[in-house]
C-alpha cells in the first residue's frame, strides 16, 4: 500500500534529483543557476510534504530570491555565451566521483543499519506549529537564534570587508 | 519506516550531487552551489527527522532556520570572495588560484 | 458554489475595468473597447523569435508568470470562508509567490538573448528583490496585531480599527511595493517603454505577449486584494454581503494605482533603489517597533 505521501515524496525528490543534476551538467550559467532554483524549490515542496509547513514556505521564498542572485553573479564573472558555447569546467573528475560515491555509501550503509525506533504519527498542525516553533525561538532557543542574527550581522560586515576595492596607496 | 527511508535516500542522493559538483567544478560560484546543495540535503534529513521521530521537539526546526541563515551567508561571503578574486586577477577560476597559495 | 461563479465574474469585469484604466494612464481617455481590440491584435500577430534565442526560457517565463499569479490567488481570501487553500502561512506565502515574478522577469528578459531585454531583466531583479523585503517586514507588522499568519484571523482582527488607520506607515510602503512589484507606473522601469523600448517584454510578441499582459492585469488586482486583505478590513463593511465589500475596494485601489502612476513620472533607477535602502527599509522596521509598543500599551 502506497500512501500519497510517500508518491509525493519520490516524485518531489526525483525532481529535486534531476534538477540537481542538471546543475553541473549544463553549460549556461543562467540555467545551471535556475536549475538549482528549481532543485531547491522541489527540497521546500518536500517540506510541505512532510507537514512543515512555514520551513517550505520561507524555504520556497529565501531560494528564489538567493538563486537569482547567483545567477546574476554567474554571468557577471563568467561571461556566459548564452549557453550556446560549449566549454568544460571540472577538474578531477575521477576523483570527484570517487569521493562523492563512497561517502554516500557510507552514508547509506549507516541508515540503514541504525535502528530508528517507532515512526510517530501525529504531528500538530500548522497553526500550532508556528506557535510552538515562535515559543521555542523565544524561551530554550532564543540564544542561538540571537547568534545566528548576530553571525548574519558579521556576515555582511564581512562581505562587505572583503569585496571593498583596495587602493593600492604606495601608487 | 519507509517514509523516513524515502527522505533520507533523497537526502543522500542530492548530498552525493552537490559533493561531486563542489569537489569537480573549477569555478567558485559553481563551488558554492554544490555546497548549497548539500546543505539543502541536510535540511531535507532534519526535517525528515523532525516529522517522522520528534514531532514534539522544535529544537530540530530551529535547526533548519539556523541552517537557511548558514545559506545565506554561504552566498554573501563567497560572492564577496569572487567580486574581490575577480578585480585583482580578472577570474574565478580556482585553476588560476594557485598564488593563493603563499 | 453560486457565489464562487458570481465572484470569478466579478474579477474578470476587475480584469477588464483594469485594462481600461491602464489604457487609461497612458492615454488619458477612457477607451471601453480597447482590451478586446488589443487582445484581437496579439491573437493574430506573427509570432516573432529570437535569433538563438533560449529555447526552454522563452517557452517557460510567460507560462510561469501566469501560473505564479494563480498561486497568489488560491490562497487570498475573497470573502468570509471563501479561499480555495487556506494555508496557515498564507502571510508570508503572499511574499514567497510574489518574489517567482521577479525570477520569471530574469527568465524573460534573459531567454531573448537582446540587451534591452536582458537590462530590463537585471532592473526587475534589483527592485523587486528591494521592494519584497518591504513587503516581508510590513507583512510582520500586521501579523504581530492579528497573532496569526491566516489571512482571515488578520482581516478579523482588524474589527475594531483598520489597519490602514492603526499602522499607516505600513500601508503607504505596502502600497508602493505592490506597485514596484507590479511594475506600475512610475516605477515600471523593467518593462520602461521610453527608455528600453518595452524592456523584458521587447522580443515577445503574440500569445506570449498576450499572456504577459494578461497576467500582469490579473497581478495588479491581486495585489490590490493583498492591500485590501491586509489593511483595508477585507469584507468587513455594512450592509452589504462579504464578497461584494472585498471587490469595491479592490476596484478602489487598483484604481487608485493607475491614478498615482497617472501623474506621477517615472523615478531613475538608482534614486528608486536609494530612497528604498536607506529609508523604506528603516521605515519598515521602525513600523514593526511602533506596532509592536502600541500593541503592549
Amino acid at each position: 500500500m502506497i500512501s500519497i505521501q510517500l508518491l509525493l515524496l519520490i516524485v518531489l525528490g526525483l525532481v529535486a534529483i534531476w534538477f540537481g543534476w542538471r546543475v553541473f551538467m549544463t553549460s549556461s550559467m543562467v540555467r545551471s543557476a535556475l536549475s538549482l532554483m528549481a532543485s531547491m524549490i522541489a527540497i521546500g515542496g518536500l517540506f510541505l510534504v512532510m507537514e512543515a509547513e512555514f520551513l517550505g514556505v520561507l524555504q520556497i521564498m529565501m531560494m528564489g530570491t538567493e538563486m537569482s542572485i547567483m545567477a546574476i553573479f554567474m554571468m557577471m564573472y563568467m561571461m556566459d555565451p548564452g549557453g550556446l558555447g560549449e566549454m568544460d569546467m571540472s577538474h578531477q573528475k575521477n576523483l570527484s566521483i570517487t569521493g562523492a560515491v563512497i561517502i554516500s555509501l557510507l552514508i547509506g550503509g549507516a541508515t540503514l543499519i541504525i535502528d530508528w525506533g517507532p515512526i510517530a504519527v501525529n504531528i500538530p498542525g500548522p497553526h500550532e506549529q508556528n506557535r510552538l516553533l515562535g515559543l521555542e525561538i523565544l524561551e530554550r532557543s532564543m540564544m542561538i537564534f540571537e547568534t545566528a542574527g548576530f553571525t548574519i550581522l558579521t556576515g555582511m560586515i564581512a562581505a562587505i570587508a572583503v569585496a571593498l576595492s583596495v587602493k593600492n596607496k604606495r601608487n | 519506516m519507509e517514509l523516513l527511508l524515502t527522505a533520507l535516500a533523497i537526502g543522500l542522493v542530492l548530498f552525493g550531487i552537490g559533493l561531486y559538483g563542489a569537489l569537480s567544478q573549477t569555478n567558485l560560484v559553481m563551488i558554492m552551489m554544490g555546497i548549497e546543495l548539500m546543505l539543502g540535503a541536510a535540511m531535507i534529513n532534519l526535517v525528515a527527522f523532525w516529522r517522522y521521530l520528534h514531532p514534539e521537539s522544535f529544537s530540530i526546526q530551529m535547526f533548519v532556520l539556523v541552517a537557511m541563515t548558514v545559506m545565506a551567508l554561504e552566498g554573501a561571503v563567497g560572492f564577496a570572495i569572487a567580486t574581490q578574486r575577480f578585480r585583482t586577477s580578472g577570474t574565478v577560476e580556482m585553476e588560476e588560484s594557485a598564488d593563493l597559495k603563499g | 458554489m453560486i457565489i464562487g461563479i458570481l465572484i470569478t465574474l466579478f474579477f474578470l469585469a476587475g480584469i477588464y475595468f483594469v485594462a481600461v484604466l491602464e489604457r487609461w494612464s497612458l492615454s488619458g481617455t477612457m477607451q471601453w473597447s480597447s482590451p478586446v481590440r488589443s487582445l484581437l491584435r496579439l491573437f493574430i500577430q506573427e509570432e516573432i523569435k529570437p535569433r538563438k534565442h533560449d529555447s526552454i526560457f522563452f517557452e517557460a517565463a510567460p507560462v510561469f508568470f501566469i501560473a505564479v499569479i494563480l498561486l497568489t490567488i488560491s490562497i487570498l481570501p475573497f470573502g468570509e470562508g471563501l479561499v480555495l487553500i487556506d494555508l496557515g502561512t498564507g502571510a508570508l506565502f503572499i511574499n514567497a509567490a510574489l518574489v517567482y515574478v521577479m525570477v520569471c522577469l530574469l527568465m524573460a528578459g534573459w531567454s531573448v538573448n537582446g540587451v534591452y531585454g536582458m537590462i530590463g531583466g537585471w532592473r526587475a531583479l534589483a527592485q523587486l528583490i528591494a521592494y519584497s523585503m518591504t513587503v516581508v517586514m510590513v507583512l510582520t507588522a500586521t501579523v504581530m496585531r492579528a497573532e496569526s499568519m491566516f489571512l482571515p484571523d488578520i482581516i478579523e482582527s482588524q474589527q475594531s480599527l483598520w489597519n490602514i488607520l492603526y499602522q499607516p506607515i505600513g500601508f503607504i510602503l505596502f502600497y508602493l511595493s505592490a506597485m514596484a512589484i507590479a511594475f506600475l507606473p512610475p516605477f515600471d522601469l523593467p518593462t520602461a517603454e521610453s527608455e528600453l523600448a518595452g524592456g523584458v517584454w521587447a522580443d515577445f510578441t503574440g500569445i506570449r505577449k498576450l499572456l504577459f499582459r494578461l497576467g500582469r492585469l490579473a497581478l495588479i488586482l491581486t495585489l490590490s486584494v493583498a492591500v485590501v486583505v491586509l489593511y483595508m478590513g477585507g469584507w468587513l463593511g455594512p450592509w452589504l454581503p462579504g464578497y461584494v465589500w472585498i471587490f469595491l475596494k479592490t476596484l478602489l485601489v487598483a484604481a487608485s494605482f493607475f491614478a498615482v502612476g497617472r501623474f506621477v513620472p517615472r523615478i531613475r533607477q538608482d534614486h528608486l533603489l536609494e530612497y528604498h535602502w536607506k529609508f523604506g527599509i528603516p521605515l519598515a522596521l521602525f513600523n514593526i517597533f511602533l506596532v509592536g509598543g502600541l500593541l503592549i500599551i
